[in-house]
């Protein structure tokens, strides 16, 4: 994220985002969005309105934000920055055309689609092992070590190193913060150790190819196009490290929402077939993203403000999903009509894994309901700052066990 | 082979683009236009592009 010259502008709210206490679901950023569209921050604009984050997320002026993280803080070489270097996220144009055409297919949700029942089956089997049959640590006995062995599942790892994976795509997290320069060492030991992972199934894919992810990736072909060596490692790292935390992050916040809303929970468990649309209203109230990152390539015009090249624009995910412009009845309804939200960001960059997402959350949630009836606060819970990418660190919950009495 | 694009669900994100970019692209406005008609010789892209759009939003009808 560049630093732009923010210059304070009358009238326009400001906001300092990278101040931990700063959330973007605050009434300040509700009260900013009835003023404008828009608020200056210490770094860049925010963008506050569905209808205006909606098309800068796919404007043409706009790249992606995060390709030059590393170099901003004195980070230009070693094996962080040129895994970084070659996300299919940091590149753009015919670069990222090219990866993305080759890595694409193998997300697509037909491709999914077959896993999605061992998905369900880890949920029932993380469930039935809670420690206490009524009480959980939600983030810890459930979204963490589901999260982690959904991805050993899509990579055909072995699910008991769920530990490490969660373990070591946390420390790779640290290089999201700003003392990713301090945290350096620890980070690339933990990438070494994911390469381990990935570099072992893919040399076991290639002696013995099979019908799965990491086989169709290895063997992902357009033209006379092929991934080479380095770019399939790097890709298949950049999943786990992708997937994970994310995954986990939104199921925690999908829990913490129907905690306030229990008609709704209890509709999800009679009806799973809502599974889907649970996850959809989920992330448009609650996006573990709460802000997409870009940059200006150039200078441009929108909506009357001038937007000089190298400003960042950070857009606010959860106040679109929640603009009453939108959204102008305010309730959280899995029921309802819903415009699209952000939560997958949007455009040449979407989210890869999001069918991969769909999937795995939109069975656990019913799951859940059904299986942890009437959910309430077990404890105090603890949260990461809800800016950037947010969620539950922990989430004590009570319940009332499923009595397997089918109604 | 026809192509139709339900452009109530299109978000206009471009992964078609991406993928078959004979039948489909992003234009300057940043909306999608495409051909629904494309040569056969393009079908392979095509399918891929249907199967990797992220909202579902194209069918191919022969």
């Amino acid at each position: 994220m560049t630093p732009s010259p923010a210059t304070p502008t009358a009238g326009v709210p400001y906001f300092d985002i990278s101040d931990p206490a700063f959330s973007v679901r605050s009434e300040e950023v509700r009260r900013a969005r009835e003023e404008g569209w828009y608020a200056r921050t210490n770094y860049g604009l925010a963008v506050l309105r569905y209808d205006e984050v909606g098309r800068l997320l796919k404007h043409p002026k706009l790249a992606q934000g995060s390709a030059r993280w590393p170099a901003h803080h004195g980070i230009t070489g070693g094996p962080f920055a040129a895994w970084w270097a070659n996300w299919v996220l940091n590149k753009e144009g015919d670069d990222h055309h090219r990866l993305r055409r080759l890595l694409n297919p193998a997300f697509s949700r037909r491709m999914i689609a077959p896993l999605v029942p061992r998905f369900q089956a880890l949920a029932g089997e993380l469930v039935d092992g809670f420690r206490e049959p009524d009480r959980c640590e939600f983030v810890a006995e459930f979204a963490e070590p589901y999260a982690a062995r959904v991805i050993a599942i899509m990579l055909g790892l072995p699910e008991e190193h769920w530990r490490e994976i969660a373990r070591d795509s946390a420390t790779i997290g640290l290089a999201m913060g700003v003392t990713i320069r301090a945290d350096l060492p620890r980070i690339e030991a933990a990438l070494d150790r994911l390469y381990g992972y990935v570099d072992e199934a893919v040399r076991d894919r290639r002696r013995e190819p099979r019908d799965d992810f990491v086989t169709r990736l290895a063997q992902a072909q357009s033209e006379d196009d092929r991934l080479s060596p380095e770019e399939l490692r790097d890709s298949l790292v950049l999943l786990v490290f992708g997937g994970f935390d994310t995954t986990r992050n939104q199921l925690g916040l999908g829990m913490r929402t129907f905690l306030d809303h229990p008609g709704q929970w209890r509709l999800l468990a009679e009806r799973p077939d809502l599974g889907g649309a649970a996850v959809e209203e989920v992330m448009r109230v609650a996006p573990t993203t709460t802000w997409v990152t870009r940059e200006a390539r150039e200078d441009f015009t929108f909506e009357g403000l001038d937007i000089a090249a190298g400003t960042t624009v950070h857009l606010f995910t959860e106040s679109a999903g929640t603009d009453p412009r939108a959204v102008p009845d305010g309730s959280f309804d899995i029921t309802a009509e819903r415009p699209p939200h952000f939560g997958f960001g949007g455009g040449a960059h979407h989210c890869l894994g999001h069918f991969v997402a769909r999937g795995d959350m939109s069975v656990a949630l019913p799951l859940l309901a059904r299986r942890m009836r009437d959910p309430r606060p077990g404890g105090q819970a603890r949260w990461l700052p809800f800016s950037g990418n947010t969620g539950p660190v922990e989430l004590p919950v009570s319940f009332t066990p499923d009595q397997g009495v089918s109604a | 082979m026809r192509v139709v694009v339900d452009l109530a669900t299109c978000q206009d994100h471009g992964q078609c683009a991406i993928a078959a970019p004979e039948a489909f692209r992003i234009n300057d406005a940043g909306a999608l236009e495409y051909d629904g008609s494309p040569g056969e010789e393009h079908r392979e892209h095509v399918e891929e592009a249907a199967d990797v759009c992220p909202v579902q939003a194209i069918t191919i009808e022969d």
